[in-house]
């Protein structure tokens, strides 16, 4: 004997309502409350934006989607104003006074040692996105989603040369110039490292103060010097001062590298063409192959158009800053806890599926790969040219 | 190392020229308040950031040549200085004082910049920008040769008015004895407002020279303060051509340093050539 | 005073046991941060606040302390509390070398000293920035042990700050009270009265600077702990000079507790803006709290005392003043009965001998090889038309200039080269043509002063009781808690008199003390000024008024250009035909 008709009904009803997506249950219950600071205003403000934008956005779509542990997320989010010691008591007043059940870093190197201090006396994992001196960050429970790798200094300048190497023009000569800002300088010196073992000879180097407002000295000694290539030792706006003192005594420099730019300002100064920069992250394939990342650069490009940014491009910043979201909310899930001890612990064992790609975080300093790549500006956009595997679809590095 | 050519230390000199005019237009409303006035006008920073950025506005949204925004920017902040000094005098604040009250403004203007331009660079792009002459082997920027011409030109103009008009004088003599000047006929009130909306008009024209030669973002308005400042009290308070002068020599020895060692030298350089100038000569640099 | 040091160190015992109440971390640290700019503004204020030098250099300061603890702390593996010592004597040793050579610089004042402080910290941070001290990366101190001093790290911090921020406001007040206050106000009021009354002005700004920068330097030694990182960017910003000046405004710099009470609203305000959300408002509702506070208040919270004396007295009519000089005559003497200042001696012994004087300015020979004795107990008129040098020999003799060539002999002790504070020392006095008293302080305090740091060297309470005797002498004694300003010009005349006695002068040096004044008040000028001849003080007077100096003075030297050209009894020296050529050209008249 066969099944009853309406054994057959229910039978196929289940089956179509299991096939079908149950409408996204809203999180419920208290929140889970997501704690750190930013640059709302002062000297970092212009990147901090990047960091709340991309967290507004992830907060958002966690919310739609079922939460964390299937609570509602709010993110507690505090103006540090730029300044290490605010940094340090906003996260002490997180922690003891708003009671958050987990912590996200500030922007920038300074500011994450700050509230890394806190993090270690109260015992809590921070998981960051801009610090930039891995050998300073000796907290175990402390997580960087800017893959820079272990030893930045020497694994990255390699990564460069060996894309400079293989283009059509090798370099035989160097020229350093930098900030004497501490992430960049301290890159900048290991760059001189790697540029002598591989035998480049070095024709300028020269140091400048966080500050400095004049650069056309420094430009003329650069023209002056003529290198093959330029390594700039830039962070922020300092890569578009230096080319404005060097359109201005009509010098293009043959190859040039900027550190850390403000990526808008590079992208739409004409004298930047075919500079070359580090990125962890571009809007284009294959990075944005993976559909969670399409989407992200999509959500990313409106929102900022929107809040009036005149760049609104996903790179290396908004990328680490995504990724730190995505480590946040794969470790809650896993461990199916708010507990700092289990997430520290499911994080250093185990593989994160992110934007970035899949991260691990075992290495010295709780580093991983280095997943530094070279991008160039071409045609007004910033494109990855090196390694090979992950450079923009039939991009390559181009020579003046 | 071979020593720098000379083209190279007299590039590094217009380079310092440029920057040391634009210190002397910044520090030419400053001056002139803080002698003429004794108000020390710490918005004049923040105002010609704001007028930077009108600038930057009405010339790439408006599609205006920045040099014309000046016409509309520099009523307007005449307005705005005049009603300043209304409020410093209505309340009769003392020196130090107005420090605090105009920091106060700083961070309004600074808030508001922020709420209408976020913290974002803007940088203004103009076919000054692209335009550079030459002078034999030198290179003489477009924008930073309008900057100079602008502080120059308004500098010495205030100066000649100083000097020579019976506004000027007026003006000194309010600003030395004001009860004297008085009974002499001096319209001490309508002066200052005068002069101070002046200040502020100034600061505007000194945002057209931000604007024309860097990117813009709020925070900014502090970097400046400092060696500002300093060019200010060297030229002299209530000098006209004083902080143009202090400011050049700043910026050309600070190049100059910078074209001939390492460059994060040059401001140990520039303000203790400064220190030893003003201990072996208290008086002031510009006449 | 003892009140106050016991409220304070009550309070600060009250705030220490805060860690132990069980509050959030966050609590410790806000108010850690709190004491660190109470120190802060206090070190700063008692520089810039009590003697009026304003200086834009308190980051210098300030960052020396923090490289000198990070640095000793990280590369040198000293103990943190070891490092806070040396800081202080760091940044007291970069403060006293720039104030050594700065302050002998006459023509430093204001503008000059606040550009000076400015420009050194630029140099300092450029060296730091350029040495091996940091050398750009910056100075990592997460390694260096936190001092276990309360239940946690952050109460730590509370107590270093509770300490260093307790310790701060009793030095504040402790030099507010002394002996050394009262001079920095002087200082502030007008340096070169003070001076002249005995302040020695260079030594007091040396110790003021001095102490400032030691509390600042031990500030940026704990801070530097705090944040653990410190980089040359972050700690030589314009933050640390600028917030201590808008702290001290705001609570009042002449107040010891004003910093104290600007640093605390301030952080908190900073606090208070610091929510995600509305940022830029917050920020901007600062600024227009910090507008409003100082529009009305502008003293500072704090700030000076209340003017609540009457303006200034009306005329009074010519019974009335010659009725108040003879009931103060009568007074005097009943309190006095006869004590005298110096022995009288009318021996005719030389006092004061100045030989081959001379003093030019910018070309002009004011003083051109004079020769004067001035005799012990005597009236020395000293006339001339205008410009022939009076008030420049006066000033030359009691130091407010140097003399260029010659020598000034005091009593056997040569005097011309001494700074104008030791002249004041050895006994001699002046009052000024245009009355400069210290604007903020009372007509009392004028007086004290004097009493204090002239030849008398009286402590503060004998000080008040001369000083009152003084006033009471000259008529004042009724207005003796009003502020100068209260006064009319003859008033003024006359406290400039009781403020030159008040240190038991043995020479009086009177710079037109008649100057101004009504027939009748130089009448009651007159008296007083023969009373204080039978004290037994001898008085150099110059005056225009030819009637006083004839009727007044036992010799008269005229001089002219420069130059003396009649010296001798008031009858010879008046018919003297070149006197008469130099006041009044070929033709005219003596008569006064």
């Amino acid at each position: 004997m066969g099944m009853s008709r309406r054994a057959i009904v229910a039978l196929l009803i289940g089956a179509f309502a299991n096939a079908v997506p149950p409408a996204a249950a809203a999180p419920s219950g208290p929140p889970v409350r997501i704690g750190s600071t930013l640059a709302l205003t002062g000297p970092l403000a212009a990147t901090a934006m990047l960091h709340k934008l991309v967290g507004e956005i992830y907060v958002e779509q966690l919310n739609q989607r079922n939460g964390l542990l299937g609570r509602p997320v709010e993110w507690v989010l505090k103006d540090d104003q730029s300044k290490p010691d605010l940094a340090r008591t906003l996260y002490e007043q997180l922690i003891t006074v708003d009671k958050v059940d987990l912590l996200l870093g500030p922007y920038a190197t300074g500011n994450i040692l700050s509230a890394m201090g806190v993090a270690q006396r109260y015992d809590k994992v921070l998981i960051h996105h801009t610090f930039g001196i891995p050998n300073l960050a000796k907290y175990d429970k402390q997580f960087p989603t800017w893959s820079l790798g272990p030893d930045p200094a020497t694994t990255f300048p390699t990564t460069l040369l060996n894309a400079l190497a293989a283009s059509p023009k090798p370099p035989k000569t160097i020229a350093v110039v930098t900030s004497k800002f501490p992430s960049v300088q301290f890159m900048s010196m290991g760059a001189r490292e790697i540029a002598k073992k591989r035998g480049l000879n070095e024709v300028l180097f020269l140091e400048w103060e966080f500050g400095n407002r004049d650069f056309g000295p420094i430009a003329s000694r650069v023209k002056d010097a003529n290198p093959d290539f330029l390594w700039v030792g830039a962070i922020g706006l300092e890569g578009n001062q230096l080319l404005e003192a060097l359109k201005k005594i009509d010098y293009a420099p043959q190859e040039h590298f900027y550190m850390y730019p403000a990526p808008g300002p590079m992208t739409k100064a004409p004298e930047a063409k075919n500079a070359l920069a580090a990125t962890i992250f571009e809007e284009h394939p294959p990075f944005t192959n993976n559909p969670k990342a399409a989407e992200f650069v999509k959500l990313y490009n409106e929102r900022a158009a929107k809040a009036g940014l005149p760049d609104t491009s996903v790179e290396t910043q908004a990328a680490a800053s995504y990724t730190a979201w995505q480590l946040l909310e794969a470790a809650v899930t896993a461990t199916n806890s708010l507990d700092d001890k289990a997430i520290a612990q499911w994080i250093k064992t185990n593989r994160v599926d992110t934007i970035q790609g899949k991260l691990r975080f075992d290495g010295p300093s709780n580093y991983g790969d280095d997943l530094m790549r070279v991008k160039q500006v071409q045609n007004g956009r910033w494109v990855v040219v090196w390694p090979p595997e992950v450079a923009a679809p039939g991009a390559k590095l181009l020579v003046q | 190392m071979t020593l720098p050519s000379l083209t190279l230390v007299a590039q590094a000199v217009l380079s310092g020229v440029f920057v040391g005019a634009l210190y002397g237009l910044l520090g030419l409303g400053l001056s002139l308040s803080w002698g003429l006035l004794r108000q020390i006008n710490l918005s004049h920073f923040a105002l010609a950031f704001l007028g930077a950025y009108l600038t930057y506005q009405l010339a790439s949204v408006g599609g205006i040549d920045p040099l014309l925004t000046l016409l509309v920017i520099a009523p307007c902040f005449f307005a705005i200085g005049a009603a300043i000094y209304w409020l410093l005098a209505r309340f009769a604040v003392t020196p130090l004082n107005s420090l605090l009250v105009t920091f106060g403004l700083t961070v309004i203007v600074e808030s508001l910049i922020q709420w209408l331009w976020t913290a974002d660079f803007r940088k203004l792009e103009s076919h000054y920008g692209n335009v550079t002459w030459r002078a034999g082997s030198l290179y003489l920027p477009l924008p930073e040769l309008l900057t100079l011409g602008i502080a120059v030109a308004l500098c010495t103009a205030a100066w000649a008015v100083l000097r020579y008009s019976d506004l000027g004088k007026a003006l000194r003599a309010a600003a030395e004895d004001a009860p004297i000047a008085a009974a002499f006929g001096v319209n001490e009130r309508a002066l200052a407002m005068l002069l101070s909306g002046a200040c502020a008009a100034l600061a505007a024209a000194a945002g057209l020279g931000l604007a024309l030669s860097h990117t813009l973002t709020p925070s900014q308005i502090y970097a400046w303060i400092g060696v500002v400042f300093a060019a200010v009290m060297i030229g002299g308070l209530g000098s006209a051509l004083g902080p143009l002068v202090a400011g050049i020599v700043i910026g050309v020895s600070e190049a100059v340093t910078m074209a001939l060692t390492a460059p994060s030298w040059a401001p140990l350089v520039s303000f203790s050539l400064l220190i030893i100038v003003l201990l072996v000569r208290p008086g002031k640099i510009a006449a | 005073m003892k009140r106050v040091v016991g409220a304070l160190l009550a309070g600060a015992v009250a705030l220490a046991a805060i860690p132990y109440l069980h509050v959030a971390a966050f609590y410790e640290s806000f108010l850690y941060l709190v004491f660190l700019w109470v120190v802060l503004a206090t070190s700063w204020n008692i520089l810039s606040g009590y003697s009026g030098y304003v200086s834009f250099g308190h980051g210098a300061f300030f960052g020396v302390g923090v490289y000198t603890t990070a640095a000793l702390a990280a590369k040198f593996d000293w103990p943190f509390l070891a490092t806070l010592p040396v800081a202080a004597l760091n940044a007291a040793l970069l403060g006293v070398a720039l104030g050594a050579i700065v302050f002998r610089v006459k023509q430093v004042r204001a503008e000059l000293f606040a550009l000076l402080t400015l420009a050194v910290t630029f140099i300092v941070a450029t060296i730091i920035l350029n040495t091996p001290i940091d050398g750009g990366p910056g100075l990592y101190l997460s390694a260096v042990p936190v001092p276990k001093l309360g239940p946690s790290a952050a109460s730590s911090f509370f107590f270093l700050g509770l300490v260093a921020a307790a310790f701060a406001i009793l030095v504040a007040y402790g030099i507010y009270v002394s002996k050394l206050g009262s001079g920095l106000f002087a200082i502030h009021d007008d340096e070169d009265a003070a001076e002249v009354l005995g302040v020695p002005t260079y030594r007091y700004k040396l110790i003021a600077l001095a102490i400032s920068c030691a509390l600042a330097g031990v500030a940026g030694g704990i801070q530097a702990l705090f944040v653990s990182y410190v980089t040359v960017a972050e700690t030589f910003s314009i933050t640390v000079p600028l917030t201590v000046v808008l702290m001290s405004v705001l609570g009042g710099t002449r107040h010891w507790a004003g910093p104290a009470l600007g640093a605390a609203i301030i952080t908190t305000l900073t606090y208070a803006s610091t929510a995600g959300d509305y940022v830029l408002a917050g920020k901007a509702s600062v600024g227009l709290i910090l507008i409003v506070f100082v529009l009305f208040r502008p003293e500072g919270l704090l700030g000076g005392r209340a003017r609540r004396h009457p303006p200034v007295a009306p005329a009074r009519s010519q019974i009335e003043v010659s009725a108040r000089a003879a009931a103060a005559t009568a007074a005097w003497n009943a309190a006095t009965s006869g004590s005298r200042i110096a022995p009288g001696d009318s021996s005719g012994s030389t006092l004061l001998a100045v030989r081959s004087l001379s003093k030019a300015f910018r070309g002009v020979q004011a003083l051109d090889g004079v020769d004067l004795a001035v005799r012990r107990g005597e009236i020395l008129g000293l006339l001339g038309p205008n410009g022939s040098g009076k008030s420049t020999f006066i000033n030359v003799v009691s130091g407010h200039y140097r003399a260029d060539g010659g020598s000034i002999t005091f009593d056997g002790q040569s005097i011309a080269h001494l700074d104008a504070h030791r002249i004041a020392r050895t006994g001699i006095a002046r009052t000024y043509q245009i009355p400069r008293p210290f604007a903020h302080r009372s007509v009392l305090e004028n007086a004290v002063l004097p009493a204090m740091f002239g030849a008398a060297a009286l402590d503060r309470r004998s000080a008040k009781r001369e000083a009152l005797r003084w006033l009471e002498f000259t008529g004042l004694a009724d207005r003796a808690e009003a502020l100068p300003a209260a006064l009319n010009l003859h008033q003024r005349k006359f406290l400039e008199l009781a403020r030159a006695l008040a240190s038991r002068p043995r020479l009086l040096l009177l710079d037109e003390v008649l100057s101004g004044l009504t027939s009748s008040e130089i009448d009651s000028a007159v008296q007083l000024i023969w009373r204080i001849r039978e004290q037994g003080t001898t008085i150099v007077l110059v005056e225009h008024v030819m009637r006083v100096v004839v009727a007044l003075a036992d010799r008269i030297v005229v001089l002219d250009q420069g130059r003396v050209i009649a010296e001798g009894r008031p009858g010879e020296v008046m018919a003297h035909p070149a006197v008469i050529v130099a006041y009044l050209g070929s033709k005219g008249d003596a008569a006064g």
